[in-house]
């Protein structure tokens, strides 16, 4: 039985998608109180502002992150949501899991929670949706001693580090996406756990420029695989896929018949620099044009390959729109060696300096890209210690201006006022 | 010269007993020190937070530090995303 009536909720089981308000009410059969989240949204469509208070002190014991306190401003009404804070947990490189630890975290949840997750969530982690404080610790206590399963990142802190499935099952991984994730996880877990910034950071890792953890447009440092050299061409394959022997992009769009497989219009023509052509029945490249987009690999992956010379190219800045408009990360660094042997000692470094410049030069609540911004891009490279390249240059310039610095000009900009003075009457 | 961990924990203490707001970001504490790099700032806070001197306050996206006695109840605020 409805404890709550939800007419304007019910409208959204109507249409033909799944509705959350069918598994709510589904949920609420054996969490009643889940009746009270769809009570107290009901009434939000009515008042048309929410009624969830923002915020407060939950945490576990030694961690300033992985819980996000929300409490509902109308307890009365809705006790059910009088305490309903959100736990972060930190999901596997690449979220692998069994069923059977799967299984295992439900009832941890079931047994402290509502019940309710989300799978996962924007930042990657695992969203358990729902408990109250006093189940706070208890349940920290049993996943982290018995499910070996920790907490992720919140508030200003780093969030929990992801990437994508990488060289454990994809073959153009153009390095260790999962090692790099947990390398960097275990190193900064101080990070993680405890506030470190003027506001959130995230950082993602893909594999190749397809980009399948989306590092690109969520990650204040995406570290995103290329390669220096050619792309590896398999002629005689290249010629079955003329033939139509091999299907175009691994068979992925056969749920239609799309007609012929034509190099020309599919691959040649798509290529967003313009480097590909036939000659002599041979596919050429012109691989210093090539931007390594990854298109003409994935229409014909039986034919081509990334190259050997791997690595990662380093954006910086993405965000969601907040506080400003919602931005990709930038281009800083077009190849970077990334490699355990090392210790990833070139992105650590990399990493450190950013932290370092803008935890000094960051306003309260300012993402690094927003940062970026205000200072501008010859700025922040200038900080970086890198030397402008063609790539960092967005569009031709249309500010007529040139600034120079004082150490570019002979002399510099120091005068004798005195000897200034002599020809020139104040 | 930068403060020795301990001076830097008392200055930081100052501070979130006067400030006019209970909650400060971590950026507020930078004050207190400019010779001490922002990460050892912000390390010193996170000792009085294990310590029970400071405690932390996360609207889920930031995260500020209050002095304990000056926050009474556990509850949330609004207008803080
Ligand atoms: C040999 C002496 C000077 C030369 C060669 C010179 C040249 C120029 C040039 C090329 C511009 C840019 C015009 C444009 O944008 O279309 C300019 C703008 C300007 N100049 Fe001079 N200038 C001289 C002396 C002065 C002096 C003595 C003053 C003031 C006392 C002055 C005030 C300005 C101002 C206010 C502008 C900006 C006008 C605007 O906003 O469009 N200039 N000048
Ligand atoms: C604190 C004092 C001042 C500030 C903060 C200031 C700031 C600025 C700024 C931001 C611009 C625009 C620059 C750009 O377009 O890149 C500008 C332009 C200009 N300022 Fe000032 N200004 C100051 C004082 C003055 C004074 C005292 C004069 C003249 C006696 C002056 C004359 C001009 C002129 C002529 C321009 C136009 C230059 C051009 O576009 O060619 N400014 N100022
Ligand atoms: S981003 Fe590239 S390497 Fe990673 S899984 Fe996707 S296609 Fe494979
Ligand atoms: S990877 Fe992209 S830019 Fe490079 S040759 Fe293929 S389609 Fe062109």
């Amino acid at each position: 039985m409805a404890k709550h009536e939800t007419p304007l909720l019910d409208q959204l089981e109507s249409g033909p998608w799944p509705s959350f308000v069918t598994d709510m009410k589904h949920q609420a059969e054996t969490k009643p109180e889940v009746w009270d989240i769809l009570g107290q949204l009901e009434l939000s469509y009515t008042d048309r502002i929410s009624h969830w208070k923002h915020g407060g002190i939950v945490g576990v014991f030694g961690y300033g992150g992985g819980i996000v306190g929300r409490y509902s401003d109308l307890p009365k009404r809705f006790p059910g949501v009088e305490h309903f804070h959100t736990v972060r947990v930190a999901q596997p490189s690449s979220k692998y899991y069994s069923t059977k630890h799967l299984r295992a975290l439900m009832d941890l949840w079931e047994k402290y929670g509502s019940g309710m997750t989300n799978f996962h969530g924007s930042t990657g982690d695992i969203i358990l949706l729902g408990t109250r404080t006093e189940n706070l610790e208890p349940l920290f206590w049993d996943m982290t001693h018995d499910l070996n399963q920790d907490l992720g990142g919140s508030g200003s802190n780093l969030r929990t580090p992801a990437n994508c499935i990488g060289q454990s099952r994809c073959e153009w991984s153009c390095y260790d996406t999962e090692e790099c994730c947990y390398f960097l996880t275990m190193k900064y877990q101080d990070e993680i756990h405890r506030p470190a910034f003027p506001y959130k950071f995230k950082f993602k890792f893909s594999g190749c420029a397809n980009d399948c953890v989306a590092a690109i447009a969520r990650s204040d440092i995406a570290v995103i695989g290329t390669w220096r050299d050619n792309i590896r061409i398999d002629q005689a394959a290249v010629k079955e896929y003329i033939a139509g022997n091999y299907p175009a992009n691994g068979g992925a769009h056969s749920g239609r018949d799309w007609g012929k497989f034509d190099i020309q219009k599919e691959v040649i023509g798509l290529c967003p620099t313009e480097c590909m052509w036939m000659e002599g029945g041979q596919l050429k490249i012109d691989d210093k044009e090539c931007t390594r987009c990854m298109h003409c690999i994935n229409v014909m992956p039986r034919a081509l390959r990334p190259g050997v010379d791997t690595g990662a190219t380093i954006c910086v800045g993405a965000k969601a729109p907040i506080l400003d408009g919602a931005q990709f990360a930038t281009l800083i660094v077009p190849f970077m060696k990334v490699s355990k042997d090392n210790d990833f000692e070139e992105l650590v470094n990399f990493i450190e300096t950013v932290w370092d410049w803008w935890m000094e030069v960051g306003k309260n609540r300012e993402r690094v890209g927003e940062t970026m911004q205000r200072v501008g891009l010859p700025t922040f490279i200038k900080v970086m210690g890198i030397e402008p390249i063609p790539q960092h240059v967005k569009e031709p310039r249309s500010n007529p201006y040139v600034f120079w610095q004082d150490e570019e000009v002979p002399g510099g900009f120091e005068r004798d006022v005195v000897e200034f003075r002599k020809k020139h009457a104040a | 010269m930068a403060l020795s961990i301990e001076d830097l924990k008392l200055a930081i203490l100052e501070k979130a007993t006067k400030s006019p707001k209970p909650q400060l970001y971590i950026k507020d504490f930078y004050e207190c020190d400019v010779d001490s790099k922002p990460r050892v700032v912000k390390n010193a806070a996170n000792d009085l937070v294990k310590e029970g001197k400071l405690m932390f306050w996360s609207s889920g996206s930031t995260t500020m530090y209050a002095l304990k006695s000056r926050i009474k109840n556990e509850e949330g605020a609004e207008g803080v995303n």
